[in-house]
């Protein structure tokens, strides 16, 4: 598994520093967010992820994104043991969650300089402009370019995807993956996601939508799922890559086995673009599912990874969903959203939970939610806080619920419990 | 291990420049009718490239529903009017009626969505230039005008699984789902995806929709200036071919286990038999000239299918109008093929590449030929080129030699995927 996220450049230092609960959120620093309503994010900080984004070929290609998926797949790579060769290329998958398309905010700023003066694109000044005649910036700009550095770098030959489902692109990505091997059509799949949405046109978006926590002064605590005075999420950035490999396969070569990635579900809401039912209709059905493609029972599971992005909206379905989903078994299941210290990574943030999923069974500890102080009555879960705890995890769960209604579960098993 | 669940089709719809049902553009290929026009959205007078597959329907004519489409762009409109198209052709909301309220929890439950989409326009970023260009250079002042300047619903408006949401909503459907955002082959991976899905029982029906509108002046020139487009019309397999031209459209396909088809005696119009797909791993626009990903795609597509060459009746080829592409698929045919090709031909000629779209609609106007019983002719097609002439490439409408079409589709960063359906007979 590989990471770069607000709280670490790598996979060590992020565990570190969930178990630290150290958080990710800070003033924004990649532009000048003084006259927007909110002026927090979680960035990743500096750059020593740089030296795994591979060839400057590949990189110049990259934006932001990009290179948090560069150097989380080649961290991936690297702690798997293993890589495509001439021999098992085309027996290679590679499945990841994209952010949506958007070009650097420097780039629209000329665009605006030398086609749009008055502010509305001129379509003759276009024809000379410098960002439309760069071939490098229409490659960056593409969809399929975070996914086309992957396969090429890595010669991955066999089916490759990317999925959009906004908030759950990471977790579809990872499921697809696992469907990809069960299905038989690929024997390893790197699967991964990666975003960076903290530039002016994504904090925005977000802005305009009043989805954002606006505790500017408190960023450490802006971040509180779950807490009854939540009032927002806060945008991350970064990229999480797993390598799926066929059980036999894996154990016949004697790979280190993190977890077995026993079970994905998926389902769509069908109630509001942002929301899904307050009873967690649609979610409920995306846990029952991974539980049942698992062939896993409710109360065998230990941790929760919550989807938890401290909406009030949100948490209160996912809440209500697990509670329908547990039952009497949910004061025994520990439960935090690590999206209290690293923020938000939209499109990368299910595939960096399911790697945390993977590590709390293989470090049997588990990580807090941080910034919990007063419990929101309607939702009422077996929080981890405080201090992360030391507990044998067998079954964790990771929830993916996106704008747009797609919900995303997946569920990990101890190695060889099966 | 549970056999897989056998997979039909059992509704389809579609909309581009030649027409906004299966039918009517068939018919429209079939008179050899090009529905690329000049682009009329913008000025192009000084364009070096003015022409597109423009779909010239308004909105409101597609979608009766006026607060849902001033939340929506272009390529959703298209996309929700094709998918509810398919979901009328095959009798859903009928049937739904049908049932109580219980089942029809379980029928939406086990309905799922595959889309197949772009993953952003340009032009979205445009509703900020007035705002940058009225800030004159200070960020502050961009952030603190923000919302006098853009439409809070801007992020929404945009997301790129909008037709996954809205055709939920819509229709109460609440299934498994995917959004697919992969260029050339998000539509053939739309269909692949929800028919993996019925093989393993994940639903029990689903719709695959592919939609795009990639005719905006940014990318039109992008494409323009990488050499992909075409000098005056796409003229696939022409010794003088010159590039592809960019359309507009949906296509949607409703999927059914048979089990669950015959159930609800749906109308059964064909079946899927297998899927390939693999990559070139060369990079975003490089093609590799020997079809290596083409070749290894129909390869994989007959054994899932479990057929031989000889059983395929017609091949759908990719048939952008480039050079290279249009070389490398032929080659990749004969490779697999040998001397016993099936009768070829290709649809974007008519209505242009609709991307993300595109191996949707080339899914449902193969399935709509094959009923007919005919390969339609690649009507632009002049001078095959030298290199092909070996193949049997549709320059005259021809019979299709059984009853089961290939379908290819490629696209950016070297991927491909060939599916295999076979129409029901009559």
């Amino acid at each position: 598994m590989g990471l770069v996220t607000p709280v670490g450049n790598n996979l060590g230092e992020t565990w570190q520093s969930l178990l630290e609960a150290r958080s990710g959120v800070a003033p924004i620093s990649l532009f000048d967010a003084s006259g927007f309503s909110v002026r927090i994010a979680a960035e990743v900080k500096g750059d020593t992820y740089l030296s795994n984004t591979g060839h400057k070929r590949l990189s110049k290609a990259a934006t932001r994104s990009h290179l948090f998926a560069l150097a989380a797949a080649e961290e991936a790579i690297q702690d798997a043991g293993i890589r495509p060769d001439a021999a098992n290329g085309h027996r290679w998958g590679c499945s990841v969650g994209t952010g949506m398309v958007s070009v650097d905010f420097p780039e629209l700023e000329a665009l605006q300089r030398e086609a749009a003066p008055a502010g509305e694109l001129n379509t003759d000044l276009l024809l000379s402009s410098s960002i439309a005649s760069d071939p490098i910036a229409f490659c960056r700009s593409q969809s399929a370019q975070g996914l086309s550095l992957l396969v090429e770098r890595y010669a991955i030959k066999g089916y490759t995807t990317s999925v959009h489902t906004a908030c759950a692109s990471g977790g579809q990505a990872v499921g697809t993956g696992l469907k990809l091997i069960r299905r038989g059509d690929c024997d390893y799949v790197l699967a991964g996601g990666f975003d960076s949405m903290i530039s002016p046109l994504g904090l925005a978006g977000f802005c305009l939508l009043n989805a954002v926590s606006t505790d500017n002064h408190n960023p450490h605590t802006a971040s509180r799922p779950f807490d009854a005075s939540r009032n927002g999420f806060v945008l991350g950035e970064g990229a999480g890559f797993l390598v799926l490999e066929e059980w036999e396969a894996a154990v016949k070569r004697g790979a280190r086995i993190y977890a077995e990635l026993a079970g994905e579900g998926n389902s769509l809401s069908s109630y509001r673009i942002t929301d899904s039912h307050p009873s967690g209709d649609g979610p409920i059905q995306a846990m029952q599912q991974a539980l049942q493609s698992a062939g896993i029972f409710p109360e065998q599971v230990d941790y929760l990874n919550a989807h938890g992005t401290s909406t009030p909206m949100n948490d209160r379905s996912e809440a209500a969903a697990a509670h329908v989903v547990f039952g009497s078994h949910i004061k025994d299941l520990s439960v935090s959203s690590t999206k209290s210290t690293m923020g938000h990574l939209i499109a990368a943030a299910g595939a960096v939970e399911a790697a945390i999923c993977a590590l709390t069974i293989h470090h049997g500890k588990v990580p807090i939610n941080a910034n919990l102080t007063q419990r929101d009555p309607d939702c009422n879960l077996n929080f981890i806080c405080d201090k992360a705890k030391d507990q044998a995890v067998r079954v964790a769960m990771s929830n993916s619920l996106g704008f747009g209604g797609s919900n995303s579960c997946l569920v990990f098993r101890e190695p060889g419990a099966s | 291990m549970q056999t897989a669940a056998r997979v039909v089709i059992t509704g389809l719809g579609a909309i581009c420049a030649s027409g906004k049902q299966p039918e009517q553009i068939l018919d429209s290929l079939l008179d050899g009718t090009i529905s690329i026009a000049e682009i009329g959205g913008w000025d192009g007078e000084n364009w070096p490239c003015r022409l597109g597959g423009v779909v010239g329907f308004s909105p409101r004519e597609l979608i009766n529903d006026r607060k849902l489409l001033k939340l929506i762009k272009k390529t959703d409109v298209v996309g929700i009017y094709a998918a509810e198209q398919a979901l009328n052709s095959a009798g859903i909301s009928a049937y739904r009626e049908s049932l109580a309220s219980a089942a029809d929890d379980s029928f939406a439950e086990r309905f799922g969505l595959y889309v197949g989409t772009s993953g952003g326009y340009y032009d979205t970023q445009y509703d900020f230039l007035p705002l940058i260009s009225e800030a004159n250079g200070s960020m502050q002042a961009i952030g603190e005008r923000l919302g006098e300047s853009v439409n809070p619903m801007w992020l929404l408006g945009n997301l790129p699984n909008n037709v996954v949401c809205h055709v939920g909503i819509r229709n109460k459907l609440k299934g498994a789902n995917a959004c697919i955002t992969n260029h050339g082959t998000s539509g053939s991976l739309s269909i692949i995806e929800a028919f993996e899905s019925l093989r393993i029982g994940d639903t029990d029906r689903a719709i695959a929709i592919g939609h795009d509108a990639p005719v905006e002046p940014q990318t039109v020139l992008y494409y323009q200036k990488a050499g992909l487009l075409a000098d005056a019309q796409l003229t696939p397999f022409d010794a003088d071919r010159s590039g592809c031209i960019l359309g507009e459209g949906g296509a949607a396909l409703v999927l059914e286990t048979l089990e669950a088809a015959e159930s609800r005696s749906a109308p059964i119009h064909a079946e899927i038999l297998g899927k390939g797909c693999t990559s070139e791993a060369q990079g975003l626009l490089p093609v590799r000239v020997d079809g290596d990903g083409v070749a290894r795609a129909i390869c994989l597509a007959l054994e899932q299918a479990g057929l031989e060459t000889q059983q395929i009746g017609m091949i759908v080829c990719h048939g952008n109008g480039t050079r290279t592409s249009d070389l490398s698929e032929g080659v990749a045919i004969r490779k697999v093929f040998g001397t016993h090709i099936p009768p070829i031909t290709c649809f974007k000629w008519a209505f242009g590449h609709l991307l993300a779209a595109a191996g949707s609609i080339d899914t449902v106007l193969a399935l709509t030929a094959l009923q007919r019983g005919i390969v339609p002719a690649i009507a632009p097609l002049r001078n095959i080129d030298p290199s092909l002439q070996d193949l049997p490439i549709a320059k005259v409408a021809r019979e299709p030699i059984s009853d089961t079409a290939l379908i290819l589709s490629r696209g950016f960063g070297g991927q491909n995927s060939a599916l295999i359906i076979r129409a029901t007979s009559r």
